[in-house]
């Protein structure tokens, strides 16, 4: 199954990263660390109210307002752009777009919606110049929950439409109503996902510089995506493309947030342009609750008919997606992706899943790391827990009779391939370790003390490597979803690797340096890599998201190596006067294998000879430099996967939830880096983790948001988080160069389904099927009640 | 979120600090650490046109046990409170709770007297105040004034001070020596506002009987709670389960929660009878350990 | 930068090590200030609200929320950032700490949890795992997980406390070094 196996070396080390001495010591440059000679900042207006008409706007008071620039308003910048703000995901053909643009024109349909921007010397200013625009609201009726929405007599947030649905799709596998009819049992259970952002810790920022002169824009913005943002631009701006240049410095977090196209890049580029100086705007953290996207929050429907023995036979399930007030970049996206993966890991011959979209007055609805994978898991951990409750069944023989064998790959899902896996060694390989860690025996010591512990699992798939291009056109996708990667070598025989990947915590630096010198032969220090700047960087389609840069970027970086490999050995040779074929390059040196002592030259010299002195050394027929380039548009996506397994204690009285422990299995090809694959899992798990149990953007019944704080919105810190432990396969993806599969996602996923069926272990006198996250206090205790009630009724 | 424009005057004695605050009328607001006030001015929730800094007022930074009674200076920082052998021998609770308030950072900022004068019923040292019967000495034009625990806190974030006064120092009666004290608090993540705290302190005597009990609750009422109902059915008596579990039943009788995000007014009167009886109970079973040692 | 719109006020300190004198608006965020007026823009801004940690500073010794604090409010007193942890081009071992643990991802919050860490490990050489976590609840990462910024911080412990190389748990070799 690794047949992929790569020789050992830099691949698969567990080496310090090459971004960290800057990140550490405060050197490295952040989007807020910009700064430009006549910058000035802006701050935007945002609406108070979730639905209304804008009457009026006045701000002649604001433009008094001594440090003030310019003040830009709906109209003002609906007549100055070429299109609406864009949406890239078009999974629904007949979807019902909304077509707004960066300020508000006419109307609002969120809290939050930004309905001004004001351009001053500096931040405070600009923050004091708001106070003084005068706007008019002709309140509206609001639709703050899916069930105000879906009412028949639902206020219309748009008047053109006949409802507030803005796209319905299902899609079959197999034949459902048949396999439902002939099943021995049939449960169902509706969940609902909370409402959870990526809140990566440096909020989104754009500096833009837009030449009055020659309609160029300069912008150095916080980006995973910095050539979508560049044809985005271009496209909303009216630009051509090679007259914008989208620089990223570090990226303080990203976790989809920052995949987004938001309005704050356009209103900074216009309010450039306007006053011909550059723009900084950097959104507050007050501002990040209702201006960032948000995500997850879906009702879930689903249901499965098995067989007596827990074989499933078919599935039925339907996503509603509570959209925004508008479709943000990703547009139905992630909530699609929840319908088309909801049969996970299991091999069901019959599924029938809908999505519904749903538009609300919420902030807009888009990418948060996962993407719609946290609740696609949600819906069959949770399904399968019910379905192995009602057979008398434990939950993980129900998931082995239904994982999909090793045999069965490539496997046709409803909609995708999923690629290779070994998912019942997987499973196997927690339930061992879990036993010998013991945990069962720490439950029943506990359980004797009167305490409650509990054990819980879940299975998760992860797609990866994203993708095909034209595939993903096909699906919808207004982009392309390649990645190209170039590397040269000096003419001193140092290595430079330019990429069009965003480094945002995740190591693409040191894990594209490691895929270069393993495959180059060469020291890891001896490589750079450049990134962060399209006018000299190659194009990454989509962007740094989707699990997708150590694979993609790694793929086609090891196959361009590979060939400039090929010509140092040539050049090798033929100064050696040895095959290429019997050479070999260690540690920047090259020589004939197995001759110690013998012959040699150094990387060093070979650059002399491609670049400098070349008479004598550099073959006829070669071309002098050494550069390659590579562009990997793979055949197929790629599945990660793994087993999530906890430990949990629950507090019988208050409803608290202590996570003690937190095992994962995982199998995401060839590892690159050991030790960045542990960080992405904790930090993924830890996500999830305050998705289970904590993190939840609410609304009042009138629509404000009452979360717009991190007193409010409860990210977990260390005292809330447990020590992780790691276990892992390789099983390789065979269609991408090097069998990397890609990974930053997966913790994430499985992380609620695991934490739910705990906290239902720890609690085994009760029937508890919890269905809402997170899991609060409140709610626990809530449940423990109901459940309590009903067992004493019983 | 930057602050609003305003003036900024550093204070050079307590006296100029009141003439100060006079002058600049009711919008002026008094900063101590700053680290309730900043915050609010970087949301501009609160937009004074003048800050009166008592950052400068060394005079206010103080911590004194005259035996019977420990004053501690308003600008004394919560950090050297809850780290002064002094308070811990005089005032355990004090110590004991303000572990509980945020995090390091926040105490080396945080003042003693900006946090009783926030009265944030959801904080610990309002509730350490009303537990223990300080008083809290206010200075202002008409000279200073003392007022007790129990009529100084009046509503949420609001207190009895004047809108010209300041609070200068706090004065907490010694706890009788071989008191018992117990901090449970209930809060989301560690550091956070308690959703319900209850801070018990207690002395039973050599028959093992509860000679004195104090019970304060934060987080379940606009102000800080003092459970007497719960307090009266202890004294006197030896503890048993069932006693203390009465006595929890009575101090979340006390309450008056309120609902928010976090969590339902029913659950916090839920926590604070759960609360209660951990508190009584870890307060009983320490005693019954330093008898037995 | 910010336009006066009150009475200015000069405050002197001294950040890093240099004495700064300068005329601010007294609106000013100490953190603000740092950043734009002394170019210690390793101070980072991540709440503005005094929950997330990532401007911690070290103020007379103690670490303090920069964006909790305004300007004028440091008046006189010794501020560190995070560019003066390191001695000339050695890294503190903090850091060497962090860089060897995978202590950090993004490195938004790390400036402020390196001060945070300073200031613990000041006053307990040698804390337990629940200590370490404790000690730096206060700051928000949202990148790692704090398991190997854990490990991180119980590794340097062990080196500042000069009873061992401090080879901790949780990293293999490394072939780079």
């Amino acid at each position: 199954m690794t047949s992929q196996q790569l020789p050992p070396g830099l691949i698969g080390a567990r080496t310090r990263r090459k971004e960290d001495p800057r990140l550490l010591t405060g050197r490295a440059q952040f989007v807020d660390d910009v700064v430009l000679p006549g910058m000035l900042e802006a701050a935007v207006l945002r609406s108070p109210h979730p639905h209304a008409r804008i009457s009026s706007i006045d701000i002649s008071a604001a433009l008094t307002v001594p440090g003030v620039f310019a003040v830009l308003t709906g109209h003002e910048v609906r007549d100055a752009c070429a299109t609406p703000q864009p949406v890239v995901w078009r999974m629904i053909p007949d979807q019902r777009m909304t077509d707004q643009y960066a300020l508000a024109v006419d109307k609002v349909r969120y809290v939050g919606q930004p309905v001004a921007v004001v351009a001053a010397t500096d931040r405070y200013v600009a923050e004091d110049a708001l106070g003084h625009i005068e706007v008019e609201y002709e309140v509206l009726d609001p639709v703050v929950t899916l069930d105000d929405a879906l009412a028949a007599d639902a206020p219309l947030l748009y008047e053109d439409w006949p409802d507030n649905v803005s796209c319905r799709q299902t899609i079959p596998k197999g034949d459902a109503a048949t396999a439902f009819a002939e099943a021995d049992v049939v449960v169902t259970e509706t969940l609902t996902y909370g409402r959870q952002m990526g809140a990566p810790l440096e909020t989104r920022g754009a500096v833009m510089s837009w030449d009055p002169f020659t309609d160029h824009l300069e912008c150095w913005m916080s980006t995973q995506s910095p050539n979508l943002t560049r044809d985005l631009l271009g496209e909303v701006l009216g630009l051509p493309v090679d007259h914008i240049r989208v620089r990223t410095p570090h990226v303080g977090g990203g976790f989809g947030n920052k995949f987004d196209f938001y309005a704050e890049e356009v209103l900074a580029a216009l309010l450039s342009k306007r006053t011909g100086r550059p723009v900084k705007i950097i959104e507050d953290r007050l501002e990040s609750f209702v201006a960032n996207a948000h995500s997850r929050e879906q009702r879930i429907e689903v249901s499965v008919a098995a067989k007596a023995d827990g074989t499933i036979t078919g599935m039925r399930g339907t996503v509603w997606a509570v959209l925004g007030g508008q479709l943000a970049t990703v547009g139905i996206g992630p909530c699609w992706l929840s319908m088309a993966l909801m049969a996970g890991p299991y091999d069901i011959p019959n599924v029938e899943a809908t999505v519904v979209g749903v538009v609300t007055n919420r902030s807009p609805y888009g990418s948060y790391r996962g993407w719609g994978q946290p609740k696609a898991n949600f819906a069959h951990e949770r399904i399968i827990e019910k379905l192995a409750h009602e057979l008398g069944l434990p939950a993980n023989d129900v998931r082995r009779r239904n994982l999909i064998p090793a045999d069965k790959f490539p496997y046709p899902s409803q909609v995708f391939y999923y690629d290779s896996g070994n998912y019942a060694d997987c499973l196997d390989m927690a339930e061992n370790a879990v036993a010998e860690r013991g945990w069962r025996k720490r439950c029943d010591a506990a359980s004797n003390e009167g305490r409650a512990l509990g054990v819980g699992y879940s299975f998760h798939i992860e797609i990866s490597a994203l993708g095909p291009s034209k595939i993903m056109n096909q699906a919808g996708l207004q982009h392309s979803s390649f990645d190209e990667e170039v590397v040269r070598i000096d003419s001193a025989g140092g290595v430079t690797v330019r990429t069009g990947l965003s480094a945002m915590g995740q190591g693409i630096e040191t894990a594209l340096a490691q895929v270069a010198a393993h495959t180059l032969g060469v020291p890891l220090d001896s490589v750079t890599v450049l990134h962060g700047d399209t006018q000299t960087n190659p194009f990454t389609g989509y962007g740094t998201g989707a699990s997708r840069g150590a694979a993609l970027g790694g793929g086609a970086l090891l196959r361009a190596s590979t060939r400039l490999r090929d010509k140092v050995l040539r050049i090798a040779g033929h100064v050696l006067e040895a095959s290429p074929d019997d050479l070999e390059i260690a540690d920047g040196v090259i020589s004939v294998k197995g001759a110690p002592g013998g012959p040699s030259i150094t990387m060093r010299d070979i650059g002399d000879a491609a670049y400098r002195r070349l008479d004598g050394k550099l073959p006829d027929g070669e071309d002098p430099t050494l550069e390659e380039r590579d562009v990997l548009d793979p055949d197929n996506v790629a599945f990660s996967y793994g087993t999530t397994a906890v430990l949990v204690e629950v507090d019988r009285e208050t409803g608290r939830v202590d996570v003690l422990d937190y095992l994962l299995v995982h199998d995401c090809g060839t590892v690159i880096n050991p030790m960045i694959v542990d960080g992405q899992l904790h930090g993924g798990a830890t996500q999830g983790i305050g998705g289970a149990l904590y993190e939840e953007i609410v609304y009042s019944p009138e629509g404000q948001p009452l979360t717009t704080t991190f007193m409010d919105y409860l990210i977990p810190t260390a005292t809330e988080i447990p020590r992780f432990e790691t276990l892992h396969m390789t099983t390789t993806a065979d269609h991408i160069p090097g069998g990397f599969k890609g990974m930053g996602e997966a913790g994430t996923i499985g992380a609620a389904s695991a934490i739910t069926a705990a906290i239902e272990d720890a609690l085994p006198d009760l029937t508890l099927h919890l269905a809402r996250l997170p899991v609060s206090p409140p709610r626990l205790l809530d449940a423990i009640d109901v459940a309590t009630a009903s067992k004493e009724n019983s | 979120m930057k602050p609003a424009p305003l003036d900024h005057v550093r204070a050079t004695g307590l006296d100029h600090a009141i003439e100060t605050l006079v002058a600049a009328g009711e919008d002026a607001k008094i900063l101590a650490g700053g680290q309730s006030l900043v915050p609010l001015l970087a949301m501009r929730l609160a937009q004074p046109t003048t800050l009166v800094d008592l950052g400068g007022l060394r005079e206010l930074d103080y911590i004194r046990d005259d035996g019977d009674t420990l004053e501690i200076g308003a600008m004394t920082r919560s950090r050297t409170v809850e780290t002064s052998p002094v308070v811990a021998g005089a005032v355990p609770l004090l110590p004991a709770a303000l572990r509980y308030v945020g995090h390091v950072t926040i105490r080396n900022r945080g003042t003693i007297g900006g946090s009783a004068a926030h009265a944030d019923p959801a904080a610990e040292v309002p509730s350490v105040l009303r537990a223990l019967d300080a008083e809290l000495i206010a200075s202002g034009p008409r000279g200073p004034r003392t007022i007790a625990a129990r009529d100084f806190f009046d509503s949420f974030l609001l207190t009895t001070l004047e809108p010209d006064e300041i609070l200068t120092a706090i004065r907490i009666p010694r706890q009788p020596s071989g008191s018992v004290v117990a901090v449970e608090e209930f809060a989301r993540r560690h550091g956070d506002f308690a959703l319900v705290a209850v801070l018990g302190a207690a002395h039973i005597d050599s028959s093992g009987r509860i000679a004195e009990v104090r019970i304060s609750i934060a987080g379940a009422a606009p102000t800080p709670v003092r459970a007497d109902a719960a307090e009266r059915l202890l004294v006197g008596r030896t503890p048993t389960p069932e006693l203390v579990r009465a006595a929890a039943a009575a101090a979340s009788d006390a309450t008056d929660p309120g609902s928010d995000i976090h969590a339902p007014a029913d659950y916090r009167r839920t926590l604070a009878t759960v609360l209660t009886r951990r508190c009584l109970t870890r307060l009983v079973a320490d005693t019954e350990r330093t008898e037995a040692a | 930068m910010s336009t006066p719109t009150r009475t200015g006020r000069n405050v002197s300190m001294t950040v890093n090590g240099e004495a700064v004198d300068r005329h601010v608006d007294p609106r000013r965020t100490l953190s603000d200030f740092l950043r734009k007026d002394c170019g210690a823009t390793g101070v980072h801004v991540g709440c503005e609200h005094g929950v997330c940690g990532a401007c911690t500073v070290l103020l007379d010794g103690r670490t303090a929320r920069s964006c909790c604090t305004l300007a004028v409010q440091a008046e006189g007193s010794e501020i560190t950032t995070v560019e003066g942890l390191a001695d000339g081009g050695e890294l503190h071992p903090l850091q060497e700490a962090f860089w060897k643990h995978h202590g950090l991802q993004c490195g938004f919050c790390t400036p402020g949890i390196l001060l945070t860490v300073t200031e613990l490990l000041a006053g307990n050489p040698d804390p337990t795992d629940d200590e370490i976590r404790e000690g730096i609840s206060g700051n928000i990462c949202r990148c790692t997980g704090y398991q190997f910024i854990v490990d991180a911080v119980r590794d340097a412990a062990e080196i500042l406390r000069g009873t061992g190389t401090g080879t901790g748990t949780g990293t293999g070799t490394d072939p780079t070094r």
